[in-house]
């Protein structure tokens, strides 16, 4: 190739680099104000001065605490967002789920009592009692129902209330049994714990799991089959209605303990949480409490006795409590019956 | 309307019927007088009169066991009660605005925790009057009504405790009104007389120089 022809060619390969540059720059460089723009975040906004303001006022989105002489938890934080939440929850959830769940165990029982009925006893009751319940058990049974229940219904009312109250008794009428309520409640609240550690030290030993148990609970305690299933002075749905009620009654209490005493200074999620375990605890144990009366009354021929006078029927005992009942009659003769095997009372020496 | 009834005349007849009823009963039982006590005197009596004032606020030891729900239950409630009476800031205001006396009031906290001995008290010695067959046998239904009213009238007292609605303040003062009338019939009158009982019944046998 001539000189000539070589110095063309790098001419116009140098013009179309050139020509080739001033795209790019043309491009690119009116970019660089937007990119230098974008790492400004502020940069390019028009502040609407009330939306600032109400942004503020409510923390949505960033975590302001103004300043205030007021001397307590949250006392800087006009508009707790989190409240929001909260409520949302409240009225959304724990009262339709609560509500239904209420609903669903009591159906469930309903139409249980309708097509099984109560359970029989095995033989014909044979008048001869054994005490089944001392007074001072049935003083702290009872006791607890009591304060329970006082809890329970007070308690119900301020949840729902509002449905169910209010289009009879008129805001205002509901205004007044609100305020009841809640002072009943409060009240009441801590001294549920009395009862809790009462009726604990009182069946706690009676309810610990034993042999037989786990059998009891696979035959569904005899409501699902036929026929009645071996136990001890407990069943198993007894000792699971004790642990429910105990533990419980104790997340019930403290978090209770922690809404009244708003003056410890907890914060106000910690209070939301406590309202929250204390909604849910509650409407889970009053609708097992439901089960609970339903067997002790209508459900269980010859159970209320127990409770009220102490004593039941040996035919009772013997069809529901065979372990028991082994025992009782194996101290009352002074001799000692090995009650060992779930169903078994041997004959035998210690 | 209700509620001008229950502050004007309700109240008024209520404490009528209170104060004349308990004037009556106590004048009543002090009027019959004793028969003549014919044997020879170991004392005067007084110290008998005052030693079963005192042995009788404790349990005797041979019962303690049996008796021990009972005595912590009782003083629960009786104690409870008392300070509930007499020291609330509510009731103190009460009084003063009838009277025009007034005397120091317990802190919000402990009138509370007050209330709630005294629920607890109550609760268990009512349950276990009931559970219990010879309390159950003993009992006529003046001391279950006698109960029960004191019951509603703390629970209303505990419903009015916000002091915002005057139609729960009024319930309250309606229920203590009913018991002040059913007071002076029943055997609530053991406030006022179990220190002349236990004094007497101590002076009797003082006298013989027997320990009641
Ligand atoms: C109106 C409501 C209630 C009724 C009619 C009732 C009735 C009964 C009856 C009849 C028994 C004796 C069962 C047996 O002999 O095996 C019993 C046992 C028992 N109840 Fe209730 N009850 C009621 C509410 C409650 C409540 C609210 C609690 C606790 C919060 C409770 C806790 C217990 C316990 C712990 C036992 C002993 C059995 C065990 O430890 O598993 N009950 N109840």
């Amino acid at each position: 190739m001539s000189d000539k022809k070589q110095s063309r060619i790098r001419r116009h390969r140098k013009v179309a680099y050139s020509l080739l540059s001033l795209l790019v720059l043309t491009l690119v460089l009116p970019l660089i104000p937007y990119a230098v723009a974008e790492k400004d975040e502020t940069a390019g906004k028009v502040f609407n001065p009330g939306t600032e303001l109400w942004r503020d006022v409510r923390q949505r989105d960033r975590d302001v605490i103004g300043t205030t002489q007021m001397k307590s938890v949250d006392a800087g934080v006009l508009i707790n967002e989190y409240g929001e939440t909260w409520r949302h929850f409240r009225m959304q959830q724990l009262v339709p789920y609560g509500a239904a769940l209420m609903g669903i165990v009591l159906s469930i029982i309903l139409l249980f009592y309708l097509l099984r009925g109560p359970l029989r006893l095995q033989e014909e009751p044979s008048g001869k009692k054994i005490e089944r319940f001392t007074v001072f058990e049935r003083t702290v049974h009872w006791f607890t129902v009591a304060i329970f229940w006082l809890l329970a219904l007070t308690g119900l009312i301020l949840l729902y209330g509002r449905f169910v109250l209010i289009p009879i008794l008129g805001a205002d009428g509901f205004g007044i049994t609100a305020s009841a309520c809640k002072e009943a409640h409060n009240l009441f609240g801590p001294t549920f714990l009395v009862a809790l550690v009462l009726l604990f030290l009182t069946f706690v030993k009676d309810n610990i799991y034993a042999r037989g148990d786990m059998l009891w609970l696979l035959k569904g305690g005899g409501m699902l089959g036929g026929g009645h299933v071996s136990a001890g002075r407990f069943n198993a749905g007894e000792k699971i209605w004790f642990w429910i009620a105990i533990i419980g009654g104790l997340v019930l209490s403290v978090t209770g303990l922690i809404l009244v005493f708003s003056i410890l200074g907890q914060s106000r999620e910690i209070m939301g949480l406590s309202h929250v375990l204390h909604g849910i605890v509650a409407l889970v144990v009053i609708s097992v409490s439901f089960g609970h009366i339903y067997l002790g009354t209508a459900g269980v021929e010859g159970t209320l006795g127990s409770m009220t006078t102490g004593y039941v029927d040996e035919a009772w005992a013997k069809s529901h409590h065979d372990r028991w009942y082994a025992e009782v009659k194996a101290a009352e003769d002074g001799s000692d019956k090995i009650v060992d095997e779930p169903g078994l009372a041997t004959e035998g020496k210690s | 309307m209700f509620k001008h009834l229950v502050d004007g005349i309700f109240w008024d007849i209520a404490l009528w019927v209170f104060t004349i009823g308990v004037l009556w009963r106590i004048l009543s039982i002090f009027l019959v007088g004793n028969k003549k006590d014919l044997s020879v005197a170991r004392t005067t009596g007084m110290t008998g009169a005052i030693a079963a004032n005192i042995s009788r606020f404790f349990p005797r030891s041979e019962m303690q066991s049996r008796t021990r729900l009972h005595v912590i239950a009782g003083y629960m409630f009786h104690l409870g009660l008392f300070a509930l009476l007499f020291f609330a800031a509510p009731h103190i205001l009460f009084v003063e605005s009838q009277t025009g006396l007034s005397w120091p009031a317990m802190p919000y906290w402990a009138f509370i925790v007050t209330a709630q001995l005294a629920f607890v008290g109550l609760l268990l010695l009512w349950i276990h009057r009931v559970m219990d067959p010879v309390t159950r046998l003993i009992s006529s239904a003046d001391d279950h009504v006698g109960s029960i009213l004191t019951f509603i009238v703390m629970l209303t007292g505990c419903m009015a405790l916000l002091e915002g609605f005057e139609g729960l303040r009024v319930l309250h003062r309606f229920t203590v009104e009913l018991l002040m009338v059913y007071f002076p019939f029943s055997r609530l009158m053991h406030a006022f007389m179990f220190i002349p009982s236990r004094a007497f019944t101590g002076a009797w046998f003082g006298r013989r120089g027997v320990k009641a």
